[in-house]
């Protein structure tokens, strides 16, 4: 499929270009920030002599286009650099954090989907019934809910008073005891899944009304094909085409987006190495973090585009996204 | 996003929508009527300390006092002014850039308009909250316009995208070519055939935003980053009540009910709206 | 921030070949914490101490925060001496050290036996080498200052250190209680150690925990328990709930009163109250009108019911002080008198000084709690005279450019953690610029003194001058809390310069 391809490298070449201009402008952004990185490197008794010292340390001494040409150059060998402040490198810090962060979206994902499908589903297909209200209705109180907030409540009542599991924390030695680790991770995951899931039942609602509302389902119908058939057979794979991309989406921004639920519950993912990094302006950290996400987000994005065409013949040979 | 319980719209489905809408009418009412009253009554000076540590609710106070002793149920109540401020502020600001940067997009060149469809995705992909909380934190000290600016030009991508994309369906059709071979400017395109086509389908999503704001705002403030004190924004009111969640619950539910309310508010209005707005939707049977 | 207090009493060397009676007459003797509820314990036992300290890196030469004392002090590391959780300095590595008439020249003979954890033997050398970390030019060390007098350092021999000082310095043992005597040969010291001390470093997951693993060849007192593993936590709401779902099992600096509620009344739990440094300063910028007036700082002082805010912010607990030093300091003198609460004095004042209706300032206020609560309380006390504060909240980060470098500020909220801190006032350069010469040469003297009586009498003076001249606003002391599971005892209670000594917890069987 030639158009395919063509397709695929006018992708590509967006992609280069957005990774590099996404680089220029993070370093901007974040030198605009006040403070220094050096300042979190020194205490209260500190003399001028050391902070001094601390500013050599980091390079913050340095003129900025001397700091952007060490960043970028260091960017092109794919050499993250090392934080300001613990001297770690940034690159195996970011594999180590991304061991909770992964897991916590993926499982919360899928939760996610899990709860959402069917309920979208029957949402659609059942809006005459008290039920299929209910479930728009639950899923408007939902999207209303901050995270934080449901996840201090979830503590509350699941860890502090039943007791049922952790209330915040990751074990020290991660998966190695998996037990542990799953356990730490199980309010999380309810926690972003009750939001995320509120979102999508909704998403897969108005998809699916689409395809109930749409021609082809009714000659289906016509055909003789029965409800339930017609709407498996053409309902999904058509519905299904909106949904991905909402769905590459929403799994792109809940592994950033993971920041507040990690905060919430005290676990060691990419949101609170960034937040940290924000609040101590560890510019290695926070670039690489930022910089790992935004490759992230654009290769989903772009395999969420292609899984479109893939499903959707009809886009095969138009180009540019689909309508959230 | 959002979207209606239409479709196999039988009368008693459309009865319930325009439930719906009442109710989102209510609450939505209801704030700003409480938000506009607190810019003269309260019942207690919210800055004052009326009772003592952390009272239980009680007639006098009826969400109980802060540490401070400070009337709770004051505070929540100007809580809805500042998130009305937020909302509005943020989705004025998100509104503006987005649809200016959105209609400039449907008019570029190829080239230009897939650089920047692109960045908008790449800015779309990046939570509301992230972006916010590296502006937040780039401009010096805080304040409730940081905030509000932040989420805005936060949100403004999310505008732009949708602009882009409605406005570009309008240019494809027929009558928009035939009208500027018949010499109207791009201008003139904007303003009598895109603008008025694709208000509605804005008009909802900038209400959602409204209540995305809201809660963005709760969420900085939670991380340390919203609106600084003396504001009294909902998110910080449960930031500040979350270490005596146990001795005084009511501080670190109250705010979040009232926070609640008035997003769902908005987001069933929203939907009202979009049943007006739509009447393919409508009509669709 | 802080806590302090260790166990020094524990010293049995062997786990359980003692008779149970004599274990717990030990736990009585050790003052310690729990008090003398366990009987018998885990000599292998794993203690997870919950904490919101974590450390930025693995070296307190390198700008790596209090929490690096709070895991390290005296667990991993060693020193020469160890501030004891008595407020006492005692000897640890030097066995033994003589000073010479004229106090310049300090002899230490070291414990022999001593191996590091790599297996080399502790040598003079090392001691040698560790001192010049902490006075070398890219040391950020937050005692580089204090040990500026040292002159030079000599090792006759593997066992014997001696310091030449280029003038008197009383607090030497003191200041060296932070240096770390860390193996010569050592490298990258920012991820892993080569220290003395009882346990070893075994693992660090950055942003959530600090393993350490008993160290077997230890040349003192064997813990009391297997492993000690960190467990941090960015909020002290979670903190708490940790420990009452059992996944800590000692929080070793409570921040909130009302979290205590769940545990006094619960038998599963022991709360006990040590005895804090860390102060709540409103400090001003003495340098800068209206607060470079004398008057003007006492008729705010006079202002504030500093008990109010107090019970506000901490219940119950926590005291109040009337100046920088807390009563667990030797030159503590109780000055809550001077400057209390007087709302018509302060306005008496306040036009005195030439301001009848008040004036506005801002107040740089940290984002983390309990800064912006108190600020709001700032705010409306200070109504009350006419003065209107605004506040502006910003990050630690910006703090330290912003009001610790640039003195670009009016007034700041702050905790200062130190013990010992008073001489920050003898420093007219420091960030809050209250030049007094007076305070200035005692605080120089003190430490040039001969004996500590001496040191004591000048401390006292320059804390009676700081308090009179209203130098900050000392808000209130701290309390400082520990919680632990009934079966933990054992632990330090004070946690002064934020020091936790973990080889004498135990945990029941």
């Amino acid at each position: 499929m030639p158009v395919i391809f063509s397709y695929l490298f006018r992708r590509l070449a967006i992609l280069l270009v957005s990774i590099v201009v996404a680089a220029a402008i993070l370093f901007v952004l974040l030198r605009l920030l006040p403070g220094d990185p050096a300042n979190a490197l020194v205490s209260v008794g500190a003399d001028p002599e050391q902070i001094e010292a601390a500013r050599r340390q980091v390079g913050s001494d340095l003129p900025l286009s001397e700091q952007f040409f060490r960043f970028i150059f260091s960017l092109a060998r794919f050499d993250l650099g090392a934080s300001f402040v613990s001297h770690t490198p940034v690159l195996p810090e970011i594999g180590k954090r991304l061991t909770v962060t992964v897991p916590l979206t993926l499982m919360a994902f899928v939760l996610a989907i899990a709860i959402a499908l069917p309920l979208g589903i029957v949402a659609a297909v059942k809006s005459n019934r008290w039920y299929g209200s209910l479930i728009s209705v639950v899923s408007q109180l939902g999207i209303a809910v901050p995270v934080f907030w449901i996840g201090i409540l979830l503590v509350t009542v699941f860890a502090v008073n039943l007791r049922l599991f952790p209330s915040g924390g990751f074990p020290p030695r991660g998966w190695a005891r998996p037990d542990a680790a799953f356990d730490a991770l199980v309010l999380p995951v309810i926690t972003i899944a009750i939001v995320m899931s509120a979102s999508l039942i909704r998403y897969v609602r108005s998809a699916t009304q689409d395809v109930l509302g749409s021609d082809y389902l009714r000659t289906a119908r016509a055909l003789g094909a029965s409800f339930p058939e017609a709407l498996i057979r053409h309902g999904i794979r058509n519905a299904s085409v909106p949904v991905i991309s909402i769905l590459g989406m929403e799994l792109a921004s809940t592994l950033l987006g993971a920041v507040v639920v990690e905060r919430v519950f005290s676990l060691p993912g990419l949101g609170s190495m960034l937040l940290l990094g924000i609040e101590q302006r560890d510019y290695p950290n926070v670039q690489g973090v930022l910089f790992i996400s935004t490759l992230l987000v654009l290769f989903l994005g772009f395999f969420a585009d292609l899984a479109q065409r893939l499903i959707d013949p009809r886009l095969r040979d138009r180009s540019g996204g689909v309508a959230r | 996003m959002s979207d209606t319980v239409t479709i196999i719209a039988s009368t008693s489905g459309r009865k319930r929508r325009s439930l719906t809408f009442t109710i989102g009418a209510f609450l939505v009412g209801l704030h700003i009527i409480v938000g506009l009253m607190t810019l003269i009554w309260t019942p207690f000076d919210p800055g004052a300390m009326s009772g003592e540590r952390l009272e239980a609710a009680s007639l006098l106070h009826l969400a109980g006092t802060d540490r401070l002793g400070r009337d709770l149920f004051s505070l929540i109540m100007i809580g809805s002014r500042i998130a009305l401020i937020v909302g509005t502020g943020a989705i004025v600001i998100g509104g503006l850039i987005g649809i200016t940067i959105g209609l400039l997009a449907a008019f570029a060149s190829k080239t230009l308009d897939d650089v920047l469809a692109a960045g908008l995705d790449i800015l779309i992909a990046f939570p509301t909250l992230l972006l916010a909380m590296l502006i937040v934190a780039s401009s010096d000290g805080s304040s409730l316009w940081t905030a509000i600016f932040a989420i805005g030009i936060a949100n403004s991508a999310i505008v732009a995208r949708l602009t882009r994309i409605l406005a570009k369906r309008v240019l494809s059709m027929d009558y928009i070519t035939a009208s500027r071979i018949s010499g109207t400017s791009w201008m003139g395109v904007v303003a009598i055939h895109i603008l008025p086509n694709i208000w509605p389908t804005l008009l909802v999503n900038l209400a959602l935003q409204f209540g995305l704001a809201v809660i963005a705002e709760a969420s900085l403030s939670y991380l340390g980053l919203g609106a600084p004190p003396p504001n009294a924004s909902w998110g910080r009111l449960l930031q500040e009540a979350q270490g005596t969640v146990y001795t005084a619950p009511l501080g670190a539910i109250a705010p979040g009910i009232a926070l609640v309310s008035l997003v769902i508010g908005i987001n069933l209005l929203a939907d009202g709206l979009r049943d007006l707005a739509d009447p393919t939707r409508r009509s669709r049977k | 921030m802080i806590g302090l207090t260790t166990v020094k009493g524990s010293t049995q060397n062997n786990r359980r070949m003692i008779s149970r009676t004599a274990i717990a007459a030990m736990l009585l003797s050790a003052l310690t914490a729990g008090a003398a509820a366990a009987a018998d314990f885990d000599a292998d036992a794993t203690i997870t101490i919950g904490s919101l300290y974590e450390p930025q890196n693995l070296d307190n030469t390198a700008g790596a925060g209090q929490g690096i004392n709070e895991a390290f002090n005296n667990n991993v590391y060693e020193g020469l001496f160890r501030l004891a959780d008595s407020g006492n300095v005692e000897p640890v590595l030097a066995k033994d050290f003589k000073v010479s008439e004229d106090g310049l020249t300090y002899t230490f003979t070291l414990q022999p036996g001593v191996k590091f954890h790599s297996g080399d033997a502790l040598t003079s050398k090392d001691v040698k080498f560790s001192i010049e970390r902490v006075t070398s030019a890219e040391s950020k060390s937050s005692r580089k200052n204090s040990l500026k007098v040292i002159a030079g350092i000599e090792t006759p021999d593997d066992a014997t250190v001696v310091i030449k000082l280029s003038s008197r310095s009383i607090s030497l043992p003191y200041n060296l209680s932070y240096v770390w005597i860390i193996n010569d040969t050592a490298t990258n010291l920012t991820a892993t150690e080569d220290g003395t001390g009882p346990y070893e470093l075994a693992d660090w997951r950055r942003g959530s925990s600090l393993a350490l693993t008993r160290f077997d060849d230890y040349w003192g007192q064997k813990p009391s328990n297997g492993d000690v593993v960190f467990q941090y936590f960015t909020e002290a709401t979670a903190l708490n709930n940790a420990l009452l779902t059992g996944s800590v099992d000692i929080i070793t600096s409570v921040q909130s009163p009302d979290s205590l509620v769940q545990f006094k009344d619960n038998v599963d739990f022991t709360v006990a109250e040590g005895k804090s440094t860390t102060k709540l300063l409103l400090a001003y910028n003495d340098r800068v009108a209206p607060f470079d007036n004398v008057k003007v700082r006492k008729a705010l002082a006079r202002a504030i019911d500093d008990a109010k805010l107090l019970k506000a912010v901490w219940g119950d607990y926590g005291s109040l002080i009337g100046s920088m030093v807390p009563p667990t300091d030797p030159w503590f003198i109780d000055l809550t008198k001077t400057d209390a609460y007087d709302v018509e004095s302060a306005k008496a004042l306040l036009k005195e000084a030439g301001y009848p209706d008040g004036f506005s300032f801002t107040i740089d206020t940290p984002n983390y709690d309990p800064h912006p609560i108190v600020a709001q309380f700032l705010q409306t006390e200070l109504a009350k005279i006419g003065v209107k504060v605004t506040i502006n909240v910003i990050t630690a980060n910006e703090w330290y450019s912003k009001v610790y470098k640039a003195h670009d500020f009016q007034a700041t909220l702050q905790e200062h953690v130190n013990h010992r801190d008073i001489v920050f006032y003898g420093n007219p350069d420091f960030y809050w610029g209250y030049n007094n010469p007076k305070v200035v040469d005692l605080i120089k003297q003190a430490e040039a003194s001969t004996t500590t009586e001496e040191q004591t009498n000048r401390l006292k003076d320059a804390n009676t001058i700081i308090a009179e001249d209203a130098a900050s606003n000392w808000l209130y002391l701290y309390p400082q809390i520990v919680v632990s599971a009934k079966s933990v005892t054992g632990y330090p209670l004070n946690g002064l310069n934020a020091q936790f000594f973990a080889g004498g917890i135990r945990k029941a069987d």
